[in-house]
């Protein structure tokens, strides 16, 4: 049996068609907010073999159903795949691992200009502006958005693929990037 | 910036210099910890070669780290350059190694999500479910005064039935009036150089002079707060 507070915060999730911060659950379901977490966890563990997956970004929550079901859903909604060329996928993988990062982070690593690359997840609305960093010419900063964890399946930033070198494992990989181009 | 239509190259498959480097030491089998970056230099220049229908400076990346590769063969096989090497502010092979590992991941971590993302597993959230409610404290008076706003914005003429193409201002003529009502009353407010009725093209020609006036050191602006209207002062010359 679950508790009546995860039904509760499950009842908003189900009717809200945009992610719910953690601090207006606990608003309207009148708990405090470490409560909403352990009946997010609860409602996170109830889903396991269903349809449907808790997802969140940050401390906004969100129902979305699980990925082995897109094919129905995606016939149901007349919904398009998503197609990102390679060269889109390695800024987007840059800003997904290491945001938020500005342009110029980004070009360092890949070594070649990215504002086309840029342009376009923007427009995809993969990625967005994530405000500015404190540093001359306050460059502007770029983080993911929700529409890239719906569309690569994933419930939150935690379940980015890991692939086989981890980051750090290396010396000088992983590391604060600067402007290192010669 | 570059428009959505903007050009993006790239060369037999290889996105960019470290892209094609890596592409090497992979086609090799060689490890990327050990291999002598030097050593792929002929390598890397017989692609480059093959570059030369790319704009320049798409083909300038490329041959940087060809003369960075090419550097670094020179000094494995002429020790006595050395020395030099102080004075060369340009990457170390380590630099230009871990730069190289670096993108080995970020290329590891593209492909990843690219499966993901053929593998169509996606998730999707509910549409349209909560309906559009207006904001909560609204005050009645506020909408009220909102609509009256709403009603004057449309009640007033069209620009283009008012102003005659010969009536058009131009940005000079208006720099010139600007400057003569500056000259005589040391300082005036925008909204009076608007005056009552403005059109659009008034507006944006009294606005374009008077950032072009800031720009030549002739008026001062000051704005009190957020929204106040703006006061143009005539500078004082020191």
């Amino acid at each position: 049996m679950r508790s009546s507070l995860a039904n509760a915060v499950e009842s908003v999730l189900f009717v809200a068609e945009k992610p719910v911060s953690r601090a207006e659950l606990a608003r309207v379901v009148g708990a405090t907010p470490k409560h909403v977490d352990n009946a997010l966890a609860e409602l996170a563990t109830s889903y396991q073999g269903t349809a449907l997956r808790l997802a969140h970004d940050g401390d906004d929550w969100q129902l979305v159903t699980a990925p082995e079901h897109a094919v129905h859903v995606a016939a149901y909604l007349g919904a398009d795949r998503l197609r990102v060329s390679p060269a889109s996928l390695e800024t987007l993988a840059i800003v997904a691992y290491r945001q938020p990062v500005t342009r110029a982070e980004v070009e360092a690593i890949r070594g070649v200009n990215c504002d086309q690359t840029i342009y376009t997840l923007m427009q995809r609305r993969l990625i967005e502006e994530r405000g500015r960093r404190e540093a001359p010419g306050r460059p502007i900063l770029y983080g993911t958005t929700w529409e890239f964890l719906e569309c690569f399946g994933l419930s939150s930033l935690d379940e980015l693929p890991r692939a086989l070198t981890p980051e750090g494992a290396i010396p000088g990989v992983g590391e604060p990037v600067g402007d290192r181009r010669a | 910036m570059l428009g959505p239509e903007g050009p993006h190259v790239t060369v037999e498959g290889f996105d960019g210099p470290l892209d094609l480097l890596l592409e090497l030491v992979e086609e090799k089998k060689l490890d990327i910890l050990t291999v002598k970056l030097g050593d792929l230099a002929d390598a890397y220049l017989a692609r480059v070669r093959a570059l030369d229908a790319l704009p320049a400076d798409e083909v300038s990346a490329f041959l940087a780290l060809a003369s960075r590769l090419v550097l670094l063969k020179a000094r494995s096989l002429l020790p006595s350059l050395l020395p030099l090497a102080e004075m060369d502010e340009g990457e170390s092979e380590e630099e230009l190694r871990a730069r190289l590992l670096e993108y080995a991941v970020v290329r590891e971590r593209a492909t990843a999500l690219g499966d993901r993302l053929r593998s169509g597993e996606r998730g999707f959230h509910r549409e349209g479910g909560t309906p559009e409610l207006p904001p909560r404290g609204g005050e009645v008076l506020a909408l009220a005064a909102a609509w009256t706003k709403v009603l004057a914005l449309a009640s007033r003429p069209r620009e283009e039935g008012m102003v005659a193409p010969g009536e058009r201002y131009s940005v000079e003529e208006r720099t010139a009036e600007i400057e003569a009502i500056i000259a005589a009353r040391e300082q005036v407010t925008f909204t009076e150089l608007l005056s009552t009725d403005p059109t659009l093209g008034w507006a944006v020609v009294t606005f374009i002079a008077l950032l072009d006036l800031y720009r030549r050191g002739v008026i001062d602006l000051e704005q009190i707060e957020l929204f106040a209207d703006i006061l143009i002062r005539r500078k004082q010359t020191a």
